[in-house]
């Protein structure tokens, strides 16, 4: 599934319960063109930017890496993070790509330590 | 890194070593009568169950999400102690810091970070397999007993005359990588590690082998037990404080723990009489390791069924002096402090 199939689905399972969820009134809501939202949905222009698609899932109650990913993008705090540990972070990525989910979490989930 | 997995915290240290882990968890056992008699080793009666704090944020008070950690549940009077173990083969050594409302459940004095240069504040396993109370006087220790903040039972409120803190805190320091590789790795060890302490290391986890807040608990000071805090044989040096992990173990009510996670708390531990006279075994551990003195501050501190009585309260409940009549031996490296109930 596209990047706009996806906005397109989840936007008309909202419109069911309400109609706030019009291409139009979402639009206006995350400020752009509801022309140019409908383009996005019928796949003939690429996706927004970050910050549009940030926009969105929050308006549609998404997963803002998820929709980013769909997107063919890395949010930006993440491209920095990688940026600044280039290699370890690409072997990492390499060595978790098959991985089951069970495994990953246990690793990302750390104890974490604040302030006493 | 500090890993939760199957109630358990795993203190690992990759950049130190590889084989730079530990383990440690805290074991639900009977509180021991609290009457100046000193008792055994009580049993394990399996793990408390342990939570991520982040996982319940939202339900949880604001010092709580601050200070991070982990939190288990404890009836009101309930008793814990601590276990601790690490890998079999490599026997790999850790200096901890335990405390109780941030003060030091070896030395009295408040929390530091740091390990104290001039005088051993720390336990070292895997000569110290476990910890089950403040270090009052030498050999023997009072007993982890959760009370509520706010009553001034707790060892906390006793010292600072204030109960802000609670729960138990923990920090880990692994020996450093050249003094284990000089110790434990160098080929043709004149003296290699003991089978007997490597074995200890290895004591599964469920037995002793050789704002609409919830209420923060604390530890206070019960009944008196032998039990020796071993003498750091190896020295301040050998740790290496650029690299130590350290954990807040919150103290939820068992009564609002449910209210927290939707999940049952364990039951209610026996009474020490119900356990006795079941014909159950309690506990010796023997080793000839030198131990460390009682903490002065922590020697006077008044234990929960004195302080009960001095405010007037009624008794301490299950607390009739029992004569434990089987009493297994648990030597260094041997078995058991089996705790099946």
């Amino acid at each position: 599934m596209t990047f706009g199939d996806y906005i397109r689905e989840r936007r008309e399972a909202l419109k069911v319960a309400d109609r706030r969820y019009s291409v139009r009134q979402v639009a206006q809501r995350i400020g752009v063109e509801p022309a140019y939202l409908s383009k996005i949905e019928r796949n003939e222009v690429a996706p927004p930017s970050e910050a549009k698609i940030r926009a969105l899932a929050e308006e549609l109650g998404e997963d803002a890496d998820v929709l980013l990913a769909m997107a063919g993008k890395v949010s930006s705090d993440l491209q920095e993070i990688i940026r600044k540990r280039p290699k370890l972070f690409a072997e990492l990525i390499r060595e978790l790509k098959s991985m089951p989910d069970h495994a990953i979490l246990r690793i990302a989930r750390e104890v974490r330590d604040g302030e006493w | 890194m500090i890993e939760l997995l199957h109630d358990q915290l795993t203190f690992r240290f990759p950049e130190v070593h590889e084989k730079a882990f530990c383990h440690i968890e805290f074991q639900r056992t009977l509180r021991i009568p609290d009457d100046n008699q000193p008792y055994p080793l009580p049993p394990g009666l399996g793990q408390f169950p342990l939570s991520h704090v982040d996982d319940y944020a939202d339900r949880l008070p604001a010092s709580w999400r601050k200070h991070g950690g982990v939190f288990i549940p404890m009836y009101q009077s309930e008793a814990l102690w601590i276990n601790f173990s690490g890998d079999y083969h490599s026997g790999y050594p850790f200096a901890i810091k335990v405390a109780a409302g941030k003060i030091n459940a070896v030395s009295g004095q408040p929390w530091s970070n740091e390990l104290d240069p001039d005088s051993q504040d720390y336990v070292v396993i895997p000569g110290q397999p476990w910890l089950d109370g403040f270090n009052v006087t030498e050999d023997y220790i009072r007993q982890f007993i959760a009370m509520p903040l706010g009553e001034g039972f707790t060892a906390e409120e006793q010292i600072t005359g204030e109960g802000e803190y609670g729960g138990l805190q923990i920090i880990v320091y692994p020996m450093k990588y050249e003094e284990y590789i000089e110790r434990f790795e160098k080929p043709a060890l004149d003296s290699p590690p003991l089978e007997e302490d490597l074995l200890l290391m290895d004591m599964p986890a469920f037995c002793r082998k050789s704002e609409g807040p919830p209420v923060e608990m604390g530890l206070a000071p019960g009944g008196l037990m032998r039990q020796k805090i071993v003498e750091d044989e190896f020295g301040l040096d050998v740790w290496d404080q650029e690299n130590g992990l350290r954990c807040f173990i919150h103290l939820a009510n068992s009564e609002q723990y449910r209210a927290i996670t939707g999940h049952r708390p364990p039951h209610t531990p026996p009474s020490a009489k119900q356990y006795t006279d079941a014909g159950l075994p309690w506990f010796d551990y023997y080793d000839d390791q030198p131990a460390l003195a009682g903490s002065v501050a922590l020697g006077k501190l008044t234990s929960l069924a004195a302080m009960t009585i001095q405010k007037g309260k009624s008794l301490l409940g299950d607390n009739q002096p029992v004569e434990p009549k089987i009493i297994k031996q648990v030597r260094r490296g041997k078995t058991v402090r089996d705790g099946d109930f």
